[in-house]
């Protein structure tokens, strides 16, 4: 085993990707604007927002990313595939399930923003039935079934919470070279809206 | 078991040296930190260890609108209006572009986990990662560490990265292969004492010939090109000794400081040009402090004989040949055996194939094998593009990639056979697009985007202008693809424009009030003969207005020019006044009512302002040397305090000692550079130059501070009895600061310092 399921998940570099329903309506230079935006008039809240990096020259890249203080966000097409993926940077906001659920409720947050965005004339829409959740640290997260088994506990834990059933699939999806990678599959796909609603009830 | 920290996990994997210099650099954060050591002087620290500012670092944002203060932890600065906690950039020196695959996988890992999954490629054959939290850079650098690298002087006043030819030894055109040449300089001068005290930044640059461009010896402070000569029948080895050359606002060339230096006096001439500049090279203007300013106020002749002088001076060095027996070591080998591509198979090659090995594929001096070029745009690659191009040079190559100064990056060794197949192995990563090397392989900084002193975005227009070139006139005109296009966001020059057919660099113009983003146009530089001439700056054009100054300019090269004419040549022809004139209306601004796209600048929607322009650290801060070697003792009284704590009384005791010995060597090393780390010549100097003339006495405790130093030594450092470590650590402490006192009386009577 590679390392422990509590060490794993206090690593403040953890990351949720959640995919656009439709990518042929993507354009990566209408999220610049959106996103100087959200700095503008302070649209993520805990968040310092700082800047904007552009990269949408770079094939199957990090898209165009929301620098700030404690986390990035993507709107990237790594591999091929469009989506919105948050990403904690530093300080960890909380550890084991709550960890996942806290990087969830960021994404959704954002993915939430995207879809009502005026600019985008809500051609973002976003599926929930398959996830990506990541970690991005090897030394803490090394890509390997160990890291699964160490953290699946805590990852189950929060993604029963979120979609209200034991039967999402999770799944290893990277190389051993790559960041820690997993999909999470569930048969339902409720609309963003839901799950951020999900979450404030288990919040509240 | 879970690692816990890199460290731990790297433990014996990291070269000493390395390992302890990065401790180093961890303690003097943690100081810094505590506010114990001053922030103008840990900035000049962080940047000698590749740990650079970002714009808006300094808190400051303007969101289009109005300025913005960004309200990051109030911790303490990591320098002069810098935020600790703001994101910055880490630049790592490659050498003379040379990777590894292990090498480019860690680097994939670094973008990763402490950037944004980008790792840009410099005109200097670097890499830079932007959005780095500076409390990453400690376990960024030991993982550099593990595989070969150092970020060590990548920025400040230091000796910056020793670029070379990315096709040193397999170039059919060099005269002999440089990078062994390279390989000896550079581990010369990384860290070397005479090397410390610059006023600027100082860029060494090798070439293995004096024709083409790739090494661009004509614009760097220092340069090489390779030579032979006949002597008593035998070929020997040197180079064309360049120095002084340079762009930045007024591009200097290079000045020959000798014609035929032999392979063995490049090391030790090296070290007496140094030696010269950090003596006589300016401190205070920072504007004027680079070589080339020092080379053309003193004349070259008199430069010439200082060296010269110097030379003749220098206490001799084993290093300065020991590399010249390992020169064959250097020699690569393939992979593969050499194998032509077949010929009957062309009819079935895809175009996008037969493109990319027009534009990116050139034979090598050795039968049978090619060096392939991978055109990054704008100088990036993603994390998942650097993995696969590992596997690729795994599979095709000899195992190593280059860097190149124009951002692109090339594998060497591959057989003419497989070029087909690596084509395809490219194309799966997206990788594999023509025009490498053409007008098409435009160049930039960073810019705006990332750096504090980004006037214009350079990478926004890069990108417009890439877009637009695809369908310029005379897209199948031969003359045109040749040409090269660079940008720089600012007049320091980092994007190369000096040296560009057409080159652009940021200014800003006000327009009813307003602030309009611009570019100066410069037309006709050399990019061949190693960067051979400068262009003319003819116009300033709002930004919005370049690509209309492409179409044009390019156009009219293509109808007017004579045949074989270049473009330097064709600019030249025409004279600044009708360039000048055939381009004057596109000076014009509208109205911000009519066109407000003008008053933004490309690839940012925020209208344009300068209010957060940050100061700039490409300069670093004018440390004295002396400054350095008491920081250091600092450093080290309080890591021996860090041993009494815990309870290792005589790892606190010698390092005590060695803080006063280092305080005492910065003293010393104010009159005489030559001062070696041996313990009895440090005492014994500073005895004869401190003690004994009572300039470090004090004014009530006379010769008490001194006596510490002496009584250490004389017990050998870490001698004397356990109970005594704390009495030596806060005598260290005392010693530091009579030094400090010693090096303030020096500074206000005048003495050297």
């Amino acid at each position: 085993m590679s390392s422990g399921a509590t060490s794993a998940l206090e690593s403040p570099e953890v990351s949720v990707k959640l995919f656009v329903v439709d990518s042929t309506g993507v354009r990566l230079e209408e999220l610049i604007p959106v996103f100087h935006r959200w700095i503008k008039e302070d649209l993520l809240d805990d968040e310092l927002q700082i800047d904007v990096a552009n990269y949408e020259h770079v094939p199957k890249g990090p898209g165009v990313v929301l620098i700030c203080d404690k986390a990035h966000y993507y709107f990237d097409v790594r591999a091929g595939r469009a989506g919105l993926r948050y990403r904690g940077r530093r300080e960890a906001r909380a550890a084991g399930a709550e960890a996942v659920t806290r990087a969830f409720r960021s994404a959704l947050h954002a993915a939430r923003l995207l879809e009502a965005d005026p600019l985008l004339e809500g051609r973002y829409r976003f599926r929930t039935d398959e996830v990506e959740f990541g970690i991005y640290d090897r030394l803490l997260a090394p890509s390997d079934v160990g890291t699964l088994v160490a953290i699946r506990p805590e990852l189950e834990e929060a993604v029963r919470g979120l979609y209200c059933t034991d039967d999402a699939a999770i799944e290893l999806s990277s190389s051993p070279k790559e960041p820690f990678m997993v999909t999470v599959k569930s048969g339902a796909s409720p609309s963003v809206e839901e799950l951020l609603g999900r979450l404030s009830a288990a919040k509240g | 078991m879970a690692q816990k920290t890199w460290a731990e996990k790297l433990e014996g994997r990291i070269p000493e040296d390395l390992g302890r210099e990065i401790e180093i650099f961890s303690t003097q954060m943690e100081l810094r930190r505590r506010e114990e050591v001053d922030e103008r002087l840990f900035a000049e620290t962080r940047l000698r260890r590749g740990v650079y500012g970002q714009r808006y670092d300094n808190g400051q944002r303007h969101d289009g609108v109005k300025n913005r203060t960004l309200p990051y932890d109030d911790r303490p600065t990591k320098g002069p209006e810098t935020m600790w906690d703001a994101p910055g950039m880490v630049r790592i020196k490659i050498p003379y572009g040379k990777l590894t695959t292990e090498q480019m996988d860690v680097l994939a890992e670094l973008a990763e986990d402490y950037s944004d999954s980008i790792s840009h490629i410099t005109t200097r054959q670097d890499i830079q990662l932007h959005f780095v939290q500076i409390d990453d850079t400690p376990d960024l650098m030991r993982r550099l560490a593990a595989v070969g690298i150092t970020t060590r002087e990548a920025c400040g006043n230091s000796v910056r990265n020793v670029t070379a030819c990315h096709l040193a030894g397999v170039c059919k055109t060099e005269t002999f292969d440089v990078t062994p040449y390279a390989e000896a300089l550079m581990r010369f001068l990384l860290g070397h004492p005479d090397v410390q005290d610059f006023g600027r930044k100082f860029k060494p640059a090798l070439s293995g010939c004096a024709h083409e461009a790739c090494g661009l010896v004509n614009m760097h402070d220092m340069g090489l090109v390779a030579k032979t000569r006949v002597v008593d029948g035998k070929e020997q080895r040197g180079f064309a000794y360049y120095v002084g050359g340079g762009l930045g606002a007024i591009p200097h060339p290079a000045q020959l400081l000798d014609d035929f230096v032999t392979e063995d006096e490049i090391l030790p001439l090296t070290q007496a040009v140094s030696r010269v500049f950090a003596r006589l090279g300016e401190k205070e203007n920072r504007g004027r402090a680079r070589i080339k300013f020092l080379v053309a106020k003193l004349g070259i002749e008199e430069f010439r004989r200082l060296v010269v002088e110097e030379r003749a001076q220098l206490p001799h060095d084993p290093q300065w040949t020991a590399y010249l027996d390992d020169l064959s070591d250097y020699a690569e080998k393939p992979r593969r055996d050499a194998a032509a591509i077949d010929a009957s198979e062309e009819a079935s090659y895809s175009k996008a194939f037969l493109a990319w090995r027009k534009t990116n594929v050139r034979p090598q001096r050795q039968d049978g094998y090619a060096v392939a070029t991978v055109k990054l745009p704008l100088g990036d690659i993603t994390s998942d593009q650097m993995r696969s191009l590992a596997d690729v040079a795994r599979e095709f190559t000899d195992g190593h990639v280059r860097l190149t100064v124009e951002q692109n990056i090339v594998l060497r060794w591959v057989t003419e056979a497989d070029l087909p197949r690596l084509h395809a192995a490219l194309e799966a990563v997206d990788l594999a697009a023509a025009g490498a090397e053409t007008i098409q392989d435009i160049t930039s900084c960073p810019g705006t985007d990332t750096c504090k002193l980004g006037i214009a975005s350079s990478r926004g227009l890069a990108a417009e202008l890439t877009r637009h070139v695809g369908g310029l006139n005379g897209d199948n005109d031969e003359a045109l693809k040749g040409l090269r296009i660079k940008a720089s966001g600012c007049f320091n020059s980092c994007g190369q424009h000096h040296i560009s057919d057409l080159g652009f660099y940021g200014i800003s113009r006000k327009k009813g009030g307003r602030l309009v983003p611009h570019f100066q146009v410069v037309l006709g530089g050399k990019w061949i003969g190693n960067g051979g001439s400068f262009g003319l700056a003819t116009l300033a054009i709002p930004s919005k207005n370049i690509p209309e100054v492409v179409r044009r300019v390019t156009g009219r090269y293509v109808a007017e020019r004579e045949p074989d004419e270049s473009f330097t040549d064709f600019i030249g022809r025409l004279g600044k006044v009708e360039v000048k004139s055939y381009l004057q209306d596109l000076t014009e601004v509208p109205a911000y009512e009519t066109d407000p796209s003008y008053y933004s600048d490309w690839g940012d929607p925020r209208e344009y302002s300068m209010d957060d322009y940050g100061e700039g650290e490409c300069a670093g801060e004018i440390v004295p040397l002396v400054e350095f070697g008491l920081q250091a003792s600092e450093r080290e009284v309080f890591e021996a305090q860090l041993y009494f704590d815990s309870g290792d009384l005589a790892k606190a005791r010698e390092m005590a000692y060695r803080a006063m010995l280092t305080a005492a060597k910065a003293l010393v090393k104010t009159e005489f550079l030559d001062i070696t780390d041996d313990p009895d010549h440090i005492v014994t100097e500073f005895r004869n130059r401190f003690h004994e003339t009572k300039r470090f006495h004090d004014r009530f405790a006379g010769a008490k501070f001194a006596s510490y130093l002496f009584q250490a030594h004389e017990v050998g450092g870490n001698g004397g009895r356990p109970e005594q470590a704390r009495e030596r650590v806060e005598e260290a402490q005392l010693f530091i600061e009579a030094a400090y006192a010693c090096y303030e009386k020096m500074s206000t009577t005048g003495a050297p310092a």
